[in-house]
């Protein structure tokens, strides 16, 4: 099951980054995307048939990149519409994943997505491990991608 | 005909990216109106003639759902066309908005998607359907 979410986590990323970032995903990461620097990190947290977060962390200076690509601008916007920008792609991304997982019919409600201090921890409950997470290459950084279920899908 | 266009969404990343997907669109654009949640729109919707709105479904202080109720009972924005834009993905969801009389278009979309949802909800027939793309070849989505 864990293999199943993580190879539909990364579709979703990798279909988002292209068509709304105009950037082209890779799965294999070289040593500069890497050992890149998380610059900013944000999440979506979702309840329905069941409940748990989307973390999305950017890596090596690709979310300034993005979030100009995304609006069609020529220099990166301020860091407020680069967090926006961010927020935007961890809720497509969640959108287009869980009823992936779920079934077409299912229903759920994202909160609406937020920044995360870089202290902050990731999962929605301590300790809880990531169900899914995937890497995902975006010029010379990229974007991790954890999935926290609260409750585990069964097969 | 040139559409006034209202776009309602509490992201303002998305508003430039639907935007600029409407003008990529080859839709003839008049006054394109902003509002980043359904009570601002209103305001927007009272003050001007909106031909159109793009509405989001999940906002802060009004949401698009709440926001296509109110549109609907007053008599003087009852017959405004509305295209949901959402990343909502669950088919009964989907179905719920369109049973409000509204199109629906799922993020991400290309300008082309967008042209069609709008010709479709305002009955603009489409001058270019025998000359070339609206978006001159290109798959991009947004």
């Amino acid at each position: 099951m864990n293999d199943k979410i993580t190879k539909a986590l990364y579709r979703a990323a990798a279909l988002t980054f292209e068509e709304l970032g105009f950037m082209f995903p890779s799965s294999e990461l070289d040593p500069l995307q890497k050992y890149a620097s998380v610059d900013a990190q944000g999440c979506v947290d979702f309840e329905g048939p069941y409940a748990g977060r989307l973390v999305v962390r950017m890596c090596g200076g690709v979310l300034p990149v993005l979030a100009a690509n995304m609006m069609g601008e020529l220099e990166p916007p301020g860091q407020k519409l680069q967090s926006d920008a961010l927020g935007e792609i961890a809720n497509i991304i969640c959108g287009n994943l869980l009823p992936s997982l779920a079934g077409a019919r299912q229903v759920f409600q994202l909160k609406t997505p937020r920044p995360m201090p870089q202290d902050e921890p990731l999962p929605p409950v301590a300790s809880l491990k990531p169900t899914a997470e995937v890497q995902v290459g975006l010029e010379e950084g990229r974007a991790d991608l954890l999935l926290y279920l609260i409750d585990l899908p069964q097969e | 005909m040139a559409l006034n266009v209202l776009v309602v969404d509490d992201s303002a990343v998305m508003r430039a990216i639907v935007i600029k997907t409407l003008h990529l669109s080859g839709v003839a654009l008049g006054q394109i109106y902003e509002a980043k949640d359904g009570e601002e729109a209103l305001r927007v919707l009272d003050e001007n003639w909106v031909d159109l709105a793009l509405i989001d479904i999940n906002m802060p202080v009004l949401d698009g759902m709440d926001m296509i109720d109110k549109v609907r009972q007053n008599p003087e924005t009852a017959d405004l066309s509305i295209i949901v834009v959402s990343t909502e993905s669950s088919e009964t969801r989907i179905e719920n908005v369109q049973r409000k009389g509204v199109a629906f278009v799922h993020k991400p979309f290309t300008p082309e998607t967008l042209r069609q949802a709008i010709l479709r909800a305002t009955g603009v027939i489409d001058e270019r359907q025998d000359h070339k793309s609206p978006v001159s070849g290109s798959g991009f989505d947004f």
